[in-house]
Parts: structure tokens; sequence; C-alpha cells
């Protein structure tokens, strides 16, 4: 009997190779290739006047070098608008190298090819770029003020202004017995892989094709992108992503300037190009994400019931919206978390700077839109004197309601109904691992010491697995080996492992024998992509589903070999046998070679499957007219909307009297993202995501001066968390499956993120016993914050545990 | 008109995972780039180039460094570890690598060479350290993708692996 | 593809004119040239040997001056072939008094095809205004030591190369070596060709431009 794979806790079989220099990631590839560097605007807003590219010409190595006149075709078009939206009323793109104007710090202007990096770094070093600079866009509040355009066609820098409402706000607010107000604000950070973007191309001058490499989340997305602007067949262009180190959201965006210029160099050079980005080169030219400015309205009971939220915020979008709109659309429908709101209605503007694209960044909007909630229940709870965990509990949707239509659209331009979830059970497990109810009694034994401790809790909803669809194609070699291939891609998700568990418990075979490739468009041309926590339920479900498909035909051809019915076998460890009779089998491996009827017998197994071997039925054809050759299926997952998981965190933190200094000292995780398929694997995707989020609360800033100069353009004033900044991390699950798929899966790769601001904040708040509006914040900050609040009482919130 | 710019190359000879290695490069050719292109051994990664992420770290004479802020040159006469001379055979992993497998130290392998590099040294000094010594041993590598608990149960499961193996068989 | 330019010569408008329609002036003045033969009335034959960084080849072409009007203005009509691609183009000169010298002007409308058009419009306009730049360089430099070499760079290696001059108006056919005629085999960059060219031969090459001067005048 094979050991079950599903939900257990299986060592990767991408570690032993990643672990001893074996990975192949992008710049890995193509050691002989010509090599590109970027000649990037130093101006955050400035009309280009000249370009001079004389002294260039003597670096020994130049291939040639490249503006915007030079692009033909529709590689000279503005890049193109992903995910066009109604609400998005001017979206604007830019050009692959700048056409004229320049809108940010970083957008490229010329690419130079050369020999090798360094000489073609020498090159750009040596073209001279005559600028004007023009007036600069920088932040909300300038942004919307309207004084100046960054687009000049775009009147107050609106690419996009939306309301949506659900029930009568207005009314509700009017007659609440309570209502508060807020402002709250975030700001910028970014995914920051360990490794920024690259390219590598192999034009292949026989057959006129292209062979792309590109460090990305979507190779069929990159493929489809990149022979439009080439004015490609799609047959001539194939992707694969390599081992990527890192995505987080920045690679979903496709095609970055790079991913077209690179192939179009090498198909105008003959010759394979390549170019990896440095990490300056990945601060200014890629994207960020979270900043807001939000404002929100509640109108609440006594109790502590939501009766009316009326929402307001403002997203800087950068210079560009080749992403459209996804980040602020689901701030605003995933704010809402595990609560009912009464009436709801939000309002939000997506505005242009002059400053780096934004597009989603784990989270992908989430965190801004939970943040807005929590703060929001945390100032409730303060001003009825009530328990913080029990206003939220108050407000929860309960299981028994479930499905549950909040009654809006989602990202994914479906119902935002969650399919299921617990909350009470969620919050419960939470409030007993951080010890919710005891911590009165902490606190004061810390204060006796001359400590100041606090406590912080934040819930979510995370709405995950959105489609269109993923597909998976399993194949069952005659050697016995098992090819999976999906076409979605892996940034470290494990998904060699996690997939071929579940083929190896749906076929029946060792997981040793199953071997998983994605993000080649060879193997498998129809996918989407990884982002928003979908793929294990997407493409988890999709390979098993494939895998269903395999192993019914084995058995109906092992079957008829063995002379049974179907349903009177099972097959385990690649051996298929009749239940209760083990000594009547067929190896998986033979049905593999009578699925295909041979003239030729390649080998000595093959032999069962020609023509004299007495396998197969004279007076019917050797394939039948519905059927296919080979022992190999293929299908889809497609579904009707996003399944919803939740989570719940909290934190104890504790500030120094004197310093403001923040230490986290406990920080608990609970979450429920339906089956798991490798715990481990889960418990990890959370892990990063919590590091994430706490380096989003009190260390990673983007810093742009007035001229939209990006300040700290590298890791040593960009500060992400090392291991000494990270907390212990305590978690615990409750599993709700997911009744919209087969596996029951639903996503699991942001939870860890999306409400650690919140739940910092809240703790800071704990502590301090005043407002914490603006995240995140830095020691010197919150000292002064401490002065401001000086004419306050320093006593902890009335009523707070 | 400007001068035209020609590199004088320099025979760069390093001892590297214990044979000697040599190529052409200009002086100012990174250690990192030389290992990566001009040797072939593209295990340690590059993730910053300004000596803050630690994704290039290898050992120069036993002790970690940034190859990023090296130059070629200075590491002639050296003997030059890089992750590939830690263990570079899947099957036969060495203690910190196979204590990596083991827990789920790390996700998308890009900065893992030099965590591994880093620990290795770190556990030839310091065979059995605390759980806060382990810690902060790894607080010099940057990584975005495993919140480092793992990694610090990396260390201490890797410190067990040495002593089980010494106490076993030898390695 | 448009490229324009301007080049300040030291040399009087009208010593810039004769040099410009003279054979063996222009065979030893266009860089890269190995040779130029006449081939009819102010219409050449060159060999020259040139190229776009990495990209160098060497190109058989036929230029044809036209619009002559003396001293101030011609169009040149340049096509060539070589392994790296073609070239097609017009350019309008201009030469204009400036002080005691020549101010001069090109305005060239060009096409290019083949793998030297795959390097990039403003390499590609780079490296010609540079070519023209050297041109015009060598052409002041040979007016003003009456068709002798001036001095040379030191260490650069030489290209020895003697025609005897010829007499009289040269007739179709006849050959003008250019300076690129003994190049050294391998050169690294265009520039090192022209300076190679330059520094070995001139004092060879004397003779043929004295005996050019001789030759036919306009």
């Amino acid at each position: 009997m094979s050991t079950r794979q599903v939900g257990e806790k299986v060592q990767r079989v991408e570690d032993p190779r990643l672990l001893t220099g074996n990975g192949r990631y992008l710049d890995d590839l193509g050691q002989g290739a010509l090599q590109a560097a970027f000649v990037r605007s130093p101006h955050a807003h400035a009309r280009i006047t000249d370009i001079d590219v004389t002294d260039a010409l003597d670096v020994d190595g130049v291939e040639g070098i490249y503006t915007y006149e030079d692009l033909d075709g529709r590689t000279g078009e503005t890049l193109p608008v992903l995910i066009p939206h109604p609400s998005l009323t001017h979206p604007r793109t830019g050009h692959c190298l700048a056409r004229d104007v320049v809108k940010h710090v970083g957008e490229a202007v010329v690419m130079v090819v050369a020999r090798d990096r360094y000489l073609a770094e020498d090159a750009c070093a040596r073209i001279r770029v005559s600028y004007e600079p023009l007036p600069v866009v920088v932040g909300v509040e300038q942004a919307r003020s309207g004084g100046h355009r960054v687009h000049d066609d775009v009147p107050d820098n609106v690419a996009a202004h939306l309301v949506q409402e659900v029930g009568d706000v207005e009314a509700a607010l009017a007659a609440a017995p309570n209502t508060l107000t807020l402002e709250l604000d975030i700001e910028r950070s970014a995914s920051m892989p360990l490794e920024g973007k690259g390219v590598y191309a192999r034009w292949d001058t026989d057959d006129g094709s292209l062979r792309l490499y590109s460090s990305t989340q979507t190779s069929t997305g990159v493929r489809a992108a990149v022979a439009a602007k080439l004015g490609m067949p799609l047959a001539k262009v194939e992707v694969v992503t390599p081992d990527v180190g890192g995505g987080f959201g920045v690679k979903i965006v496709h095609p970055w300037p790079e991913e077209v210029l690179v192939p179009w160099a090498a198909r105008r050079l003959g010759r394979d190009v390549k170019w990896t980005e440095d990490r300056r080169e990945h601060f200014v030219s890629s994207s960020h994400e979270r900043g807001q400015l939000q404002q929100v309205t509640v109108g609440f009971d006594d109790d502590g019931r939501l009766l009316g939220l009326d929402v307001r915020f403002w997203h800087d979008n950068g210079a560009y919206t080749p992403y459209g709109v996804i980040v602020p659309i689901i701030t605003a429908t995933q704010l809402l978390g595990p609560y009912k709101p009464g009436a709801y209605r939000v309002e939000w503007w997506s505005l242009y700077t002059n400053t780096v694209l934004v597009t989603p960044y784990r989270g992908a909007g989430r965190p801004q839109g939970c943040y807005a909630m929590e703060r929001t229940m945390d100032a409730i709870a303060a001003h009825l004197g009530l328990d913080r965990a029990e206003v939220r509990s108050r407000n929860f949707i309960q299981p028994e309601e479930m499905p549950y239509d909040q009654g809006l659209m989602f990202q994914d331009g479906r119902p935002l109904r969650y399919d299921s979830g617990d909350f009470p059970a969620s919050l419960a497990k939470l409030k007993a691992l951080v010890g919710w109810d005891d911590f009165a009694a902490y606190r004061a034994l810390a204060e006796r010491e001359g400590r100041r401790v606090g406590i912080g809790i934040g819930c979510y909803v995370e709405g995950t697995g959105v489609g269109p669809y993923e597909g998976g194609v399993v194949q069952v070699e005659t050697s016995g080996r098992v090819n999976v291939a999906t076409g979605l891609t892996t940034q470290g998700q494990s998904h060699q492992t996690a997939f071929a568990q579940i083929v190896a418990d749906e076929l029946g075979v060792p997981m040793a024998d199953v071997h998983v490739t994605t993000g080649d468009t060879r193997r498998m041309a129809y996918a989407v992509g990884t982002f928003a926590s979908r793929g294990a339920v997407m493409s988890g479900n999709a390979v098993a589903l494939a895998a269903r498909v395999v192993r019914a035909k084995a058995l109906r051809i092992a079957a008829d070999a063995l002379e049974v019915s179907p349903d009177d076998l099972d097959i385990a460890d690649g051996v298929i046998a009749v239940k209760g009779a083990p000594g009547t089998s067929i190896d998986l491996k033979t049905v593999a070679v009578l699925s295909n009827p041979l003239r030729y017998a390649f080998d000595t197994s093959a032999q069962a499957a020609t023509q004299f071997a007495g396998t197969f039925d004279p007076e019917k054809p050797p394939v039948a007219d519905d059927d296919e050759p080979g022992l190999e299926g293929q299908d889809f997952y497609s579904p009707t909307q996003a399944t919803f998981a939740n989570g719940m965190h909290a934190a104890v933190v504790e500030t120094d009297p004197v310093t403001a200094e923040i230490r986290i000292l406990r920080y608990c995780v609970v979450h429920d993202c339906g089956t798991m398929v490798n715990p481990m694997v889960v418990e990890g995707q959370v892990h990063g995501g919590v590091a994430q989020g706490v380096g989003g609360a009190l260390y990673e800033r983007m810093v742009y001066d007035e001229s939209g100069q990006l300040l700290n353009a590298s890791f040593m004033d960009f500060l992400m968390p090392y291991a000494t900044e990270v907390p212990h991390i305590e978690t615990d699950h409750l599993e709700t499956p997911s009744p919209l798929n087969p596996l029951g899966i639903k996503g699991a790769g942001e939870a860890g993120t999306i409400p650690v601001t919140a739940v910092i904040a809240s703790a800071l708040e704990d502590a301090e016993g005043f407002p914490i509006r603006s995240m995140p914040i830095s020691p010197s900050e919150l000292w002064e914050l401490r002065l401001a609040h000086a004419s306050d009482t320093a006593a902890p919130q009335e009523g707070s545990p | 008109m400007s001068e035209p710019v020609t590199e004088q190359l320099i025979e760069i000879t390093l001892r590297v995972n214990g044979v000697p290695r040599t190529a052409a490069a200009p002086a100012r050719r990174l250690l990192s780039d030389f290992l990566r292109h001009d040797l072939g051994l593209t295990g340690t990664h590059v993730g910053c180039e300004h000596g803050v992420c630690g994704a290039c770290t290898v050992l120069l004479d036993g002790d970690p460094v940034r190859s990023c802020l090296l130059f070629a040159v200075t590491a002639r006469g050296h003997e030059i570890t890089t992750i590939e001379g830690i263990g570079d055979d899947p099957a036969a992993l060495s203690p910190v690598q196979q204590a990596f497998v083991e827990c789920h130290g790390l996700q998308c392998g890009f900065c893992t060479p030099g965590f591994v590099t880093t620990i290795t040294a770190y556990l030839d000094e310091h065979p059995d350290p605390t759980p806060e010594q382990a810690r902060e041993a790894v607080s010099g590598n940057l990584c975005r993708c495993t919140g480092y608990q793992n990694i610090v149960r990396s260390v201490l499961r890797a410190a067990e692996i040495r002593r089980e193996r010494a106490g076993g068989d030898d390695r | 593809m448009k490229i324009t330019g301007t080049s300040t010569l030291d040399a009087p408008v009208e010593q810039v004119w004769e040099a410009i329609l003279d054979p063996a002036v222009l065979a030893v003045c266009i860089p890269g040239c190995s040779s130029l033969t006449t081939v009819g009335d102010d219409r050449y034959a060159m060999t020259v040997t040139a190229g776009v960084a990495a990209i160098k080849g060497t190109y058989d072409g036929e230029v044809a001056l036209g619009d002559l009007q003396a001293p101030s203005g011609l169009t040149l009509r340049a096509r060539g072939a070589g392994s790296p691609g073609t070239i097609d183009a017009d350019v309008k000169v201009r030469l204009t008094p400036n002080g005691g010298g020549t101010e001069v002007t090109y305005d060239a409308n060009a096409s290019v095809g083949g793998a030297i058009g795959g390097v990039g419009q403003r390499m590609l306009s780079g490296v010609t205004r540079k070519m023209a730049g050297e041109f015009f360089t060598a052409l002041d430099a040979h007016i003003a030591t009456g068709g002798a070499a001036p001095s040379v760079a030191a260490g650069v290696p030489s290209a020895a190369v003697a025609v005897p001059a010829a007499a009289g108006t040269p007739a179709v056919g006849t050959t003008f070596t250019g300076r690129a005629a003994a190049a050294p085999a391998a050169p690294t960059s265009t520039r090192d060709l022209v300076l190679a060219a330059v520094a070995g031969g001139l004092l060879a090459l004397a003779g043929v431009a004295l005996g050019a001067r001789i030759g036919r005048r306009r």
C-alpha cells in the first residue's frame, strides 16, 4: 500500500540540487551571450533633448546602441495595459525605451549590447543624454492637489476612480449612536526578491524562432506579449522560466521593457543576448507597492457592532499603470475582512506620481485594506472601553452564514462571496495560543519591572485561487517515470514537491517516480501564472484532475489485460492489482507500453505493444475512435469564484520607555487555508510572509525627495529584516476545506503578510496608550509621537486586556 | 576624439575548492563574477553587489567574505571555498546541506549558498551553539522567503548532524 | 536615416574643393580605403575596409560626385556592399569660407541593410560622423603638408606603399591606392585601421599626391 503523501511534511525534492550549487537561475544561463545594459533617466520628469553616443563608440566590444527611434513595428508601441477595468479611465503605459519624455527616475532611455556587462556599462557611462527637467509630482498629497500633471492629458493625475456601495451608508451613519473618523497612512515598500529580473534570449537564425528565458511569474504571459510586440507567430516563440530567486509579485508584471528589448536585440543581431538587473536598477525600474492615504468613517452601536462604514482612500500608482488598478480594487474589497459591515461604501482614487510603477507585492492591497479595518476595530474598542477581541467577535460572519455574499465584485470579476471559514474558531485558537486573556497579568508584571508591553490583534480574509484556469498534463512513460507539467511558474513555493505529492497519491505511484515541470511553454502552453496565492489551488487541482484521467485510462487498459472490471482494481506503488487479490496484477509501466500500439519495439519491454504480440484485439482498431495513444491525460481547473482563506495574528511588543526602541516579543499566527498539501511548506510560506510584514511594519519604506529622487535605493538604506529582526513565529492551523475545488485547498502564499502592519500598530497602541495611525513606524517616530501625546495620560487604554 | 578603451587581461590563478583554477580577466573583475563567469561556478549568487545581502558569501582561507566586495586579483594566492566545495553532489550532502533539507531551510534557494558557507564556517569554530547564538550567527545574511525560522533550526540541526557523523562513520 | 555634421578646416575653400574632387586625394583620405578606381566622369569604384565596432568588413562600392557648384557645394552619391551589409547614401556637401579656412557641412540621407543595420541608428550615425570627421581631418592635413606626411603617433605599425605618379588626367581605369592598402592583418577597430594607414603610407605616397596635383584639375 502506498503511503499517502498529501498532508505530510515531505522533504523537498528540489533541495539537494539547489543546496549543491546546481540551481539554474537566469544569470547562470547563457554564458556566451552578449550582454545588455541600460542608460536610465536620472530625472523624475524631463524631456529628452539629445542623446550623444559618440564616446561610447570607443569602447571595445560594443555591438549595438539603441534608442526609441530604432524600435520598429510594434516594438515601438506603448506597453500593454494588462488588466483593463471600467474605472481605469486614464490608463497610461510607457514605451520600451523612452520616447521624448521620461516620467520617473530609472526609466530606460538607451540600451547598449556588448561583449560583456562590464563593457556594456562602460559604454552606458559614456553616453550623454541631455534633458530639460519638467515639474515633478511626488506623493499622494501633491498628486491629488492637481497642481502639476504627470501626464499632460490626465487631469488631477487621476488614473482611476471608483465608488462601490452596499446599502445606504449615509443613513446608517446618521442613525448610528457612535461615529468615529480615522485618518490613516501606509508607506511604500516593495517585493525585493533576492534575485532581480533577468532575460536571456536565444534567437535561432536557422528557423527564425525565439527561445526566451525570463525570471518571471508567468511564462505564457511573457510569451504572448513578446510574440505580439515582435510581430512573431506564437508558434515561433517559447518561454522557459528557469529557477527563480523569489518573485513576491514584482515578476508578474509583463512584459517588462527588457523582456521585449532583449529578444528584439537578439533577433536583430542574430546572437544570444542576456540581461540581468543589478540591485539599484531593481529599486528604480521595477515596481513598488503599499502607499496609500486612507480616511475611514464608521458608525457603530454601543456594543461595538458596525452599522455603517464609509471608506475613502488615495492610492499612489506611480508613473504608469501597466497592471491596471488591481491593488486598490483588492484593498476596497478585502478591507471587509471577516466582518459584516452593515452598510458599506468605499471610494478610491488611483493617482499618478513621477515615481516607480506600483504593481502587486505579496498581499496586493490586502494589507492596506486590513490595516484600515483593523485600526477601525481597535478605535471602536477604545471608544467604548471594550475588549478588542470581543468587538471583533461581535461583528464576525458566523460559520452557519456561509456562503456569505458581501455584495461587491472581487478582483476576478466575480462576486465577493466567502465560501467557507470559521472565524469564531480561529479567534478562539489565537486567543489560546497567545494567552490573550492572561495578558493583563503579564502586563502588570512587566510594569513592575519598569517595562512597557502591549498586545495587538488583526484578522483578515483572503480571496485566493482566482482563475481563469490552470492546467495539468500527466504522462506515464514506459519506464514507469511519470511526467507532470503545469504552466504556472515557481519562485520557491515547492511546486516540484507538492504537485508530485498530489500526483503520487492520485495515481498510486512512488513520489520518486514523479517529475514536475513548471513554467515551460513547450510542456504546457495554457496557463496563467503564479500570483494571488493561487498555485496550489489552481495547479494542485489541475494536476490532480489530469492524474485522474490517466488513472481511469490505466485502470481500463489494465482491466482489459487482466480480464476484470476496472472497479476491482487499485494502484499502489506503481502496480495495478485486484483488490484483495494482489497476485493478479500488472505494472503501471507495462500498461504504459500497452497504451501505445507500436510497429517497432524500441526495447524489450516495448515488444509487448507490437503487432504480433497478441495483446490487441484484431477486430478493433489499435487506437479506438474516442481514444488516443499513450498513457497520458490533460485537464484544467477553472473555478466559478475565488476561495476564501482567513487568518488571525497576535503580537506582543515591548517598547523601551526611554529610547522608544521596539521589540516583538511574540508573534502568533492562526490561519485557515483548507487542506494543506504539505504542512511544512505552508508553514514556511507563513513564516516568510510574516517576515515581510515585520519589515513593512517597522523597517521598510521608499524615501523619495521632492524632485522624485529615490534616496534609499540600496540595501544599505532600504532596511529589510535580518534573522535578528524577525521574532520566533508560533503557528496554529484550522482546516475548513474549500467546498469549491476537488482537493479542498485554499491559497496560503500571502497569508503571513496581510495583517502584520495592523497587528503591530495595534500592539504599539496598546503599549503606549495613544493612537498609531501612520505605518511603518521607527523608534524615533514613536518617540516623537510620545512627545506629541505627552499631555495624554500614560495609562493603558480603558478596558483593554 | 576620445581614446579607445581596450582592457588589459591578467592571468589570475586561485585555489578554488582545493583545486588550482586559472582564467584571464581584467583587474576590475569582482571575485563573484570571476567565480561565476570565468570559472563557471554559478552556485555563488549575486543579490546586491554592495555587500549587504550575503548571497555571494564564499570562504577565503576558511573565513566568510563577500565575494562581491573583492576583486579576483585580490584573492590570488588564497584558498576559496564555494558552495560547490562544501558539497556538489546532491546524493552526498554535507551536514549543513543535509540540515537545510530536513528543516525546510530554503524556498527559492537564491540566498542559500551564502547561508551554507557562512554556517559551515561558523560551526567549525562554534560546534555547539544555543538557539540565540545560532540566530546571531546568521544575522548578516538576508533571506526574503523563509522568515529565518527554519534557517535557525537548520543551524542547530547541522550541529547535531556533525556530532552524529563524527560519532559514527568518518566525515 | 539622416546624418548631419560639420567640420572646420584650416585650408581655404578653393583648396578644399580641389582636394575633394581629386581621386588620388580621396583615396588617401577616405578612412579604410584601400583602392579607388576611376570608372567615369567624377565616378569612382572603391574598396573600403571599415565597420561599426565588431561588425567590420570590406565593402566594394561606387561613389559619384554630382550637382557640382564650384567651389561651394556638391552631392556625393555612394553605394556599397560587403559582408556586414549594404549602404546607400546621398550626401550634400557645402563649403563655406570661415576666416581663412573652410566650414564643411554635410547632410546625408542614408539607408543601410544587413547586419550593419542591426547596431542601432545612433551608433551607426555616430560612427559615420566619426569617419567623416577623420576624412576631413585627413583632407586638411593633406592640404596643409602639400601632400607630404604630417608627423605620426609613435608605435603604430607602418604600411608602406609606393605607386608611380600618374601624369596628366587620370583616365578611366586608373587606380589610386589608399592608405589602408597595406593595413595590418587584424585591426582591432576602425580607428586603429585609419591610424595605421595614416602613420605608414604618407611619406611613400607623397609622390602620388604630387603626381595627382599635376594631373587633373577643375
